[in-house]
């Protein structure tokens, strides 16, 4: 290795340096900490270090805390397939449909909403779900529904408050990709004989799944995660593994609970991104 | 084929509108109840926000986290991709892979990790530290965008520039960042606006002085009222400016 | 170049430094519950003394003491807690003696609580306002006489139509009242008996929810009937919604107290005592008893002076010896029964 070589890889090596300091000292030695935390345990109001598993065997034993695994796993696996179905006709028809000069408004207007602030969209839904609340009014005004049905305070108004914010980021993510895919590609489907849907299905679609993917992933780790949106729509009627969480800090100032199950969070996370890494492009999204 | 595309365009962009059209509805309600009948309008709902202290704190609060944040995590963030760009460093793998990381863990996970740090050396909650927790979230995307935006052309531009003698310094602040700043634009304002609107790790790691999806917060959670509807339309007015603004002036020009 | 990056290290070594910074001067900080975060309550103190009254929520006894736990001595200077947890935190040596001459000669007898608020003869904390956990309901869309008897909530009648107040202490005192059991002989084991009866409450309910929901849910109609509610849902929004009512059934009611204390740690206990004063002053007891989080009674009977005819019907401040006659004080758990009941809570929101 030439002198120069080693140079310019010292001056690499003190670019990334202090990137790599933060990450470690705020993220992975607060990660560590947490974990080492999740080996303790409240006694009376005493945080004792025990340094076993008693947190873990107690998450995976107490049906309650089992239930909320479920809970968040079930409802983040809902809206990740809804959000995913209803964006990709979105990005599809903004890319193919609407004139260039106007894609870019239309995007811009498709994702609008994700300006208003994050904690006041789901009070929105709450406005908008109510018993008395708009869209009840309003089926009942078009004769749709003689009486309002249920909606707040269930695991639907959940799912929906949740849907609305990944639609909106999983058309970004499709319609980047969509917008990348040369037309040839359909024009050579097409000289081949194949239709239009099969065109769709068997060539754009596999195309696409790399920004699916990307987008499939970050709604999973930014809805198992969430703690507003459960908590202000869904009537505490059931608790997902944020709600337990912070019903750990909040209410018993068990930190050590509300580590390990945030380290079991962490770990589903991990799974779904094992899940999908194949297709994942993190680094460039 | 068209028809039918427009017509589910313009039935999901009804879903997608319907909750800001609500909450922008019922800020102009006179009664005390955000909830049909409208009985308005009325702007007595913005002048309580306006003058309420703890929500302008909030805003100010906000405001500065977001800037002083996004401007730490803009320029880690751009010095390691500078660094992993330009050389094969031994482990570059392994250190993208941290730098990405954080953006694949939960934010509730981010500040739990960082409170127990905090608690175990001793350090009160604050701005401060939220700042931090939102460094740690904005670092990967900075890094993302900017690595991925840098490409052969701008190593070629760097390479003449240290040939014809250019310092280190000069090379990066004259060559590196005018190249890059349509991505660094980018990165900066997506950076303010996650840390602008992120609720857990501040929820978590403040104390008295708040941001204002915190703020927000505890008034949603202090009573029924068209005041949070009037400060959320407030946020969303503001952040359309804003984005308009951007997109007439700064990223048109970056563009061309 | 490196310079820029011993820039970056420097500055978020200067980021720690500022964020463990002392405290300035002129400021106390609180932990309290949500209605002394109204800045009409503040505000007239923090003019009077120059000072400035930092605020910091909490939710529950134990959290409250955890974050002590958690904090720095000297962090905290006034705690508002639950009057009859006051015994735990005196247990720990959290909290300062105050001056024996606080002012309650003037308050309602009941609300002294000396035994709570003291020990030794020492006094403690002061109390400072109370209330009642009891049935809420709008009296145009249910029958005002079926409210009388707790048990109504548990028939078909009603099914669907009621909300659960999200407060595990005062729902399973009530519960227990329902059950024949005073809150007084609440144990783990008593605690046990009443799991079918909450998770019946439970499937009967529409929904488990805090202050704002609801009250939310009353005032907009979602549901007709709030168990754990009381002036402190109904009284604010009288003026909305005149449908609101409350009443105390034939097997009583849960009355909860707050009380306010000085931290032993604190190194401002003299403005902090101020700040105690104050708030059990009549005009600080008026504020506080119409704070914009909720309403409730004023400990000192004084404030009768200062608050509006409006104001004291809507807390019905004439019935109130017939009410604090038919109330009981809230469970008073040790930490285990304390936990035993969260158990219990978080098993029937999960049922």
């Amino acid at each position: 290795m030439s002198s120069i070589e080693r140079s310019e890889r010292r001056t690499a090596f003190a670019f990334v340096a202090p990137a790599l300091l933060w990450t470690l000292a705020f993220f992975l030695v607060p990660f560590g900490a947490m974990v080492l935390l999740s080996l303790a345990h409240l006694e009376g109001r005493e945080i004792v270090q025990a340094y076993d598993l008693g947190n873990y065997i107690k998450i995976f034993t107490d049906p309650s805390l089992l239930k909320g695994i479920f809970v968040s796993l079930e409802i983040t696996m809902t809206v990740t397939v809804i959000s995913v179905l209803l964006a990709w006709p979105l990005a599809w028809i903004i890319a193919t449909q609407v004139p260039a000069r106007y894609q870019r408004l239309a995007i811009m207007l498709a994702v609008l909403p994700f300006w208003t602030s994050y904690v006041v969209r789901s009070y929105a839904w709450a406005l908008v779900l109510g018993q008395n609340g708009v869209l009840m009014q309003w089926l009942i005004g078009i004769g749709l529904l003689d009486a309002p049905i249920q909606i707040m305070a269930t695991r639907a108004a959940t799912i929906i408050g949740f849907v609305h914010f990944f639609v909106m980021l999983l058309t970004l993510t499709i319609y980047a990709n969509l917008i990348q895919l040369s037309p040839n590609y359909a024009r050579a489907a097409a000289d081949l004989g194949a239709s239009g849907w099969q065109t769709l299905r068997l060539v754009i679609l596999p195309l696409t799944l790399p920004g699916i993917m990307t987008g499939a992933f970050l709604t999973f780790v930014l809805c198992i995660g969430d703690y507003i949106t459960p908590q202000i729509l869904g009537g505490n009627n059931e608790l997902s593994m944020p709600q337990l969480i912070m019903l750990q800090l909040g209410r018993r100032g068990d930190f050590p609970m509300a580590s390990a199950l945030s380290v079991v969070l962490m770990a589903l996370v991990t799974l779904a991104y094992a899940a999908t890494a194949r297709w994942l492009k993190m680094d460039r999204v | 084929m068209r028809a039918l595309g427009y017509i589910y365009l313009v039935a999901i962009f009804a879903f997608i509108f319907l909750p800001v059209i609500v909450l922008v509805l019922f800020s102009f309600q006179a009664g005390r109840l955000p909830v049909p009948p409208f009985d308005g309008p009325s702007l007595k709902w913005y002048a309580e926000v306006l003058n309420d202290r703890g929500l302008m704190e909030a805003l100010r609060n906000s405001l500065f986290v977001a800037l002083v944040s996004s401007s730490i995590a803009l320029m880690l963030g751009f010095l390691a991709a500078q660094g992993l760009a330009r050389v094969r460093l031994p482990g570059s793998v392994v250190m993208r892979g941290l730098l990405i990381a954080p953006m694949t863990v939960s934010y509730l996970i981010i500040a739990l990790g960082l409170l127990s740090l905090f608690n175990g050396l001793g350090f009160r909650p604050s701005l401060w530290a939220t700042g931090i927790g939102h460094v740690v979230i904005n670092l990967p995307l900075c890094f993302a965008i900017l690595f991925a935006a840098m490409g052969d052309h701008q190593k070629n531009a760097e390479r003449a520039a240290r040939d014809l003698g250019a310092s280190e310094l000069q090379v990066v602040a004259l060559v590196t960042a005018p190249m890059l700043k349509p991505a660094l634009l980018a990165a900066f304002f997506l950076s303010i606006t996650f840390s602008w609107d992120e609720f857990i790790i501040a929820f978590l790691l403040t104390r008295f002085d708040v941001t204002l999806p915190v703020e927000i917060w505890s008034m949603l959670r202090s009573g029924l009222s068209p005041a949070t509807n009037a400060i959320g339309s407030l946020v969303f007015l503001v952040s359309i400016v804003i984005l308009i603004i951007l997109e007439l002036t700064v990223f048109r020009k970056s563009k061309s | 170049m490196k310079k820029t990056s011993a820039h970056a290290m420097a500055a978020s070594g200067a980021l720690l430094l500022l964020a463990t910074a002392a405290q300035a001067e002129g400021e106390i900080n609180a932990l309290v519950w949500c209605d002394h975060t109204d800045p009409a309550l503040l505000e007239p103190f923090e003019q009077a003394h120059d000072v400035k009254v930092n605020v910091k929520e909490y939710e529950g006894t134990a959290a409250g003491l955890a974050i002590l736990d958690q904090s720095r001595p000297g962090d905290w200077d006034v705690m508002v807690i639950d009057t009859v947890d006051v015994g735990r935190a005196v247990d720990q040596g959290l909290l300062a003696a105050l001056p024996g001459d606080m002012g309650t000669a003037d308050f309602f007898p009941e609300l002294v609580m000396a035994d709570s608020n003291g020990r030794d003869g020492t006094i403690y904390a002061v109390t400072e306002k109370f209330g009642y956990n009891t049935i809420a309901y709008d009296k145009t869309k249910v029958d005002p006489a079926d409210m009388g008897d707790l048990s109504i909530l548990w028939s078909d009648k009603y099914a669907g139509r009621i909300a659960v107040y999200d407060y595990y202490l005062p729902v399973l005192g009530l519960i227990g009242l329902e059950q024949g059991v005073a809150t007084a002989d609440l144990t783990a084991d008593s605690v046990e008996s009443l799991r079918d009866r909450a998770y019946a409450l439970k499937a009967n309910a529409r929904q488990v929810s805090d202050v704002v929901a609801s009250q939310t849910a009353l005032a907009t109609g979602e549901v007709d009937i709030l168990i754990g509610g009381g002036e402190w849902v109904t009284a604010v929004l009288s003026a909305e919604n005149p449908a609101l009512d409350w009443t105390v059934p034939s097997q009583g009611a849960l009355r909860w107290s707050q009380s306010i204390a000085v931290l032993e740690d604190s190194e401002n206990k003299d403005m902090a005592t101020e700040f105690v004063k104050y708030i059990v002053s009549p005009e600080g007891q008026a504020r506080l008893a119409t704070s914009s989080c909720y309403w409730g009674m004023p400990a000192n009977r004084a404030a009768g002076d200062v608050l509006t005819d409006d104001q004291k019907a809507a807390l019905r401040w004439d019935n109130q010896d017939e009410y604090l006659a038919n109330s009981q004080l809230y469970p008073t758990p040790d930490a285990d029964l304390d936990l035993a009941m969260q158990d219990l809570w978080t098993d029937m929101l999960q049922q």
